[in-house]
């Protein structure tokens, strides 16, 4: 792709293009050679080109910046805090949006910062979508913003009103509130609902690595500190609880995983995520609900043998259940269970979601199942990446 | 300069090898004769002198020089402290001495003056002296506010009726006169071209249970006095451990993390004993005595020389314990430190920052940075709230919300803490912690599995200690107390090794717990020292009168033998007091400690608090 600005009625606007979704939007977009005008925001030092840049290199399309046009914005301010000469410009120029900017916490600890990124903040990208007339709101929600009531979570507004955490909470309101607003400035709009993102299914490169890296993570972590224990310390605290080295010569690690039911995983890889996209913003049905789900989600149980065969360890169990107060419970169960504590929801998730609208947007192509040559490959990638930390040497 | 005479000019004149704090025992000499040079410190200062040809090899220098037998005890006590190893500076001493007096040279004999006479008259023969080398070792220390004054006269006296006699003497000759600690205040106090009163061989301590009183004698070290109250069950509120009790109380009051409970200044004692200016005894309680209970705001003098003091003992619950509780913030440690004090929750209070928790668990400069680094960088630990209590006090803690690292797992990080600054698993525990910061303390097997991953030992925490010392600091960190933090704060032996890379100089102030007045004064600290180039770092403060106010210490570091460095400390502390200054006529409610110089036997209230307002 040589990277020539393209006329204005094939552009999209874009917010969270620093994130794991709005990134591979933007670079899908690139990659079609669609230029597209970045809304965002400088941090941590860094101004939102250098942190789009940094990005571009991931990808490895930074000949593709050209493409790009940038605007400094927040959410939290009057005019997206834009002169009023930008804000005027831009406008007038009715482009589509894709909304993609979110707070991706489920901490409680965390509510007031996540209801303000994920609702409140909508407010000021909402009035300047109704007063430029857009052609199209495209708002990335989630899956899992049909909340618990019911098992069977259909592409419609929801109508549940428990949910399990903040996002979930936040994605909820957030979908109401686009659709009144849209509703009543007449923007057509979409709600696009992807249940859990994981890395690219063909390259195993992931930006993100929660979700289904984390138990993955922390059971490597607890692998870890007990190898070093048996190698340095003479594994006096691993026999404590029974951990060893066994006759194959791999960890044995007996960790107990209490999932509440037999429910299951849903998880998609990113390029599914993006193919499906672009197939929906390309003949978007206004107000229209889209879930990039899988029809064929992970069991934990299959997970977990992955997980055995990829750490070299064995031990682990899923358990059916909760444990009672006053279970034995040993220092790697708990570590693990604090450490998966928020997604705990999503490992053993009994709902269903069904994919009318998307399958006729995708014309009927699904996500791949997730396999262990797929899950090494992912895994591999974030390994190779230190979890994150070495993300942009990779 | 060599390595030698380098670590001679170093000594910061900290007295730690003055206590028996590592319970080696003390430089034999040092406790036969007492003055300051038998000590390493005095040997230290004199080889540094005699290496600089700045004073004549003396009838003493021979005595202080053969007296030191090289058992090597100083080694330790110094390491432990600035990591120097004080036998060789001691062997170059004696070498020294040998080289010049086969070599012929001329040893200068006392010369005869009347007044020294006299004054042997009254503390004996041996207890009064104008020997150069001993005088040497009396006339300085790393202030950078103070410049060195050769003293004409040392004297010990044993007693307060000896102290009134030399009194009036120094007075009937017209001469000046300071009183010396165990150290050299290192305030530039105690220095004077007259004469200077050593009280070290007043170390008499006297309990009087029944009235929850201990009166002790101006030569007793904090340490001492402390181990004597908890050998009989009880504790007192010392200052650091090598500072004189009397001393102390009467430069600026006595402070520490349990001055959150037991108060500060006039709350600390019951009685004392003075020899006034004019000679004449007086106790506090006399009630024509002069009223050292009030308080003016002005740099005074002492009022008299402290000749005994009645501390106040207090309780010891079998079950005291310490809570470390991580903030990621300034603000946050000083909301939670506020409130314990509001609602007397714990005995000891400090708001700790990272320099002060990595040099107390560090055995060495190389592992207290690489410690700092990791608690701030993968712990995100920025300040820690030190709350020791008993069982009551640290279950409140866990009901108000707070997760803390308790002994068990401070021993597990201290004796871990190589393997803490290398542990990769570091980096995912903040990771999947996420807004939740330092949850993880709250499981139950947190610190089984901090065991298993940091593997901690008394082997792996000397594991960079000098070779030749290795040994003995595995043997010390096998002892229950070196890495209990209630035995480490209530000996003070926590704060020891402040001042390990360079010279520290304290500044402190008493202000409200007021979170935007500190942080910008702290912000103003830094950047004052940061434009001279010199180390700085947060303290410690402590909440006073029930978190009403508080006492705020700020450090700036020199390297005190650079007249550099000490030139920049000068002027760094003049801006900073400006800063205070300004502070304290703005709000009414700073006080420097400057002005409770000399005045430590005041009521606390009059320092804290100002009736100004209320009188208007």
């Amino acid at each position: 792709m040589t990277g020539r600005k393209t006329e204005d009625n094939e552009k999209c606007i874009l917010t969270g293009a620093t994130g794991f979704l709005g990134s591979h939007v933007m670079a899908g977009f690139l990659l079609k050679g669609k230029s597209v005008v970045i809304m965002g925001r400088s941090s941590g030092g860094e101004s939102l080109k250098e942190r789009i840049r940094k990005l571009l290199r991931w990808f490895g399309i930074e000949h593709l910046e050209v493409l790009l046009e940038f605007h400094e914005t927040d959410f939290q301010k009057t005019r997206m805090g834009l002169g009023v000469n930008e804000f005027e410009k831009l406008y007038k120029r009715r482009l589509p949006i894709i909304h993609c900017a979110s707070d991706t916490s489920f901490s409680e600890k965390s509510r007031d910062r996540v209801m303000k990124s994920n609702v409140e903040n909508l407010s000021e990208i909402l009035n300047f979508a109704i007063k430029s007339r857009a052609k199209f709101f495209h708002f990335v929600s989630s899956a899992y913003a049909a909340g618990t009531d019911s098992i069977k979570c259909s592409e419609a507004p929801v109508i549940s009103v428990n949910f399990n955490n903040v996002y979930e909470e936040s994605k909820a309101y957030a979908e109401n509130i686009v659709s009144k607003r849209c509703g009543e400035g007449n923007l057509p709009y979409t709600i696009i609902r992807p249940s859990i993102v994981y890395g690219d299914s063909v390259t195993g490169r992931s930006l993100r690595f929660n979700a289904l890296y984390y138990p993955v993570r922390s059971l490597q972590l607890i692998r870890d500190i007990y190898l070093s224990d048996i190698k340095n310390n003479k594994g006096i605290k691993s026999s404590e609880w029974g951990i060893h080295i066994n006759h194959e010569g791999i960890l044995q690690l007996p960790v107990r995983i209490f999932i509440p039911n037999e429910g299951k995983i849903n998880l998609i890889p990113v390029n599914h995520f993006t193919e499906s996209i672009f197939s929906i913003i390309e003949n978007p049905l206004n107000k229209t609900y889209y879930h990039i789900t899988s029809n064929n989600p992970q069991t934990m149980a299959s997970l977990v043998k992955y997980t055995e065969r990829f750490l070299k360890i064995s031990g682990l169990e899923v358990v059916i259940g909760t444990p009672s107060a006053d279970e034995m419970r040993n220092p790697p169960e708990e570590l693990f269970d604090y450490f998966i504590r928020e997604y705990r929801p999503y490992i053993s998730d009994r709902r269903i979601f069904t994919r009318e609208n998307t399958n006729r947007a995708v014309s009927g192509v699904l996500p791949p199942d997730l396999s262990y040559e797929i899950f090494e490959r992912c895994m591999n990638f974030a390994v190779s990446a230190d979890w994150g930390r070495n993300l942009f040497n990779k | 300069m060599n390595d030698i005479l380098k670590t001679a000019k170093n000594c910061r004149h900290y007295a730690m090898c003055k206590i028996d704090f590592l319970d080696t025992g003390l430089c034999a000499s040092g406790m036969e004769k007492h003055y300051v040079s038998f000590y390493p410190q005095g040997r230290m200062d004199l080889y540094a002198a005699l290496a600089e040809e700045r004073i004549p090899v003396t009838e003493k220098c021979i005595e202080i020089a053969d007296s030191c037998d090289l058992c090597g005890k100083c080694d330790y006590q110094c390491y432990f402290v600035t990591e120097m190893k004080p036998s060789v500076v001691m062997n170059a001493l004696k070498e020294h001495i040998r080289l010049y007096l086969d070599q012929g040279g001329e040893v200068l004999m006392p010369k005869h003056d009347n007044i020294l006479e006299e004054l042997k008259g009254i503390v004996g023969e041996y207890w009064a002296t104008n020997d150069r080398a001993v005088a040497l070792t009396y006339s300085h220390d790393p202030c950078p506010l103070a410049e060195p004054r050769m003293p004409e006269y040392v004297i010990m006296p044993y007693s307060t009726a000896e102290i009134s006699a030399v009194i009036k003497l120094l007075n009937t000759h017209n001469i000046k006169y300071a009183v010396r600690g165990n150290g050299s205040s290192v305030m530039g106090f105690v220095m004077s071209e007259g004469a200077v009163i050593d009280l070290g061989r007043m170390k008499t301590i006297h309990f009087d249970e029944k009235n929850w009183v201990v009166k002790v004698g101006p030569g007793v070290a904090a340490f001492d006095l402390q181990k004597a109250a908890v050998n009989r069950g009880f504790r007192v509120n010392v200052a650091e451990p090598s500072a004189l009790i009397c001393a102390n109380i009467m430069c600026s009051g006595i402070f520490s993390l349990f001055s959150a409970s037991y108060g500060t200044a006039a709350d600390n004692f019951v009685d004392a004993e003075f020899v006034g200016h004019d000679g004449e005894i007086f106790r506090l309680s006399d009630k024509s005595a002069q009223n050292l209970f009030a308080y003016r705001k002005e740099a005074s003098g002492i009022p008299g020389i402290c000749s005994s003091v009645h501390v106040r003992l207090h309780h010891i619950t079998s079950d005291e314990s310490a809570a470390f509780v991580p903030f990621e913030s300034l603000e946050r440690a000083l909301d939670f430190a506020k409130d314990c004090a509001m609602r007397r929750i714990g005995l000891a209070i400090g708001v700790l920052g990272g320099e002060y928790i990595s040099v107390f668990l560090s055995p060495t400069k190389k592992l207290a940075a690489n410690v700092k680094k990791t608690f701030r960088d993968k712990l995100k630990i920025e300040y820690m709230v030190l709350v020791i209590g008993d069982r009551y006090s640290l279950r409140s803690i866990k009901e108000m919300g707070y997760n803390y690292f308790d002994n068990r797992m401070i021993k597990i990080l201290n004796l871990g803490l190589p393997s803490l600054t290398s542990a990769k698993w570091l980096d995912l525990i903040n990771d999947f912690t996420g807004d939740e910061p330092f949850s993880y303390l709250g499981l139950k097997h947190f610190p089984d599995l901090a065991e298993a991953a940091l593997a901690p030992s008394p082997a792996q925490l000397v594991h960079d200690v000098d070779p030749e010392l290795r040994t003995f600091f595995e043997k010390l960190y096998s002892r229950p107390e070196m890495t209990d933090p209630v035995w480490l704060n209530m000996f003070r032996i926590i704060s020891a090794r402040m001042g390990r890379e360079k010279h520290v100089l304290a500044i402190m102030i008493y202000l409200p717990i007021d979170n935007k007045l500190i942080t910008e004064i702290n912000n103003e600290f830094k950047r004052i020292a940061d434009s001279h180039g010199l180390k700085n770092d947060y303290g410690f403060i402590t909440p006073l009168d029930n978190g009403k106010r508080c006492v705020f210490e700020y450090d700036y570091y020199l390297d005190h033998t650079d007249p550099g460095e000490r030139k920049k400390a000068q002027q760094a502390i003049m801006e900073a007091g400006i800063m205070i200054e300004k502070h304290s006529s703005e709000t009414g409610t700073v006080t420097w400690i400057r002005y409770v110089f000399g005045q430590g036997f005041s009521r606390k209230e009059s320092f804290l608090f100002s009736t100004d307002e209320a009188d208007k």
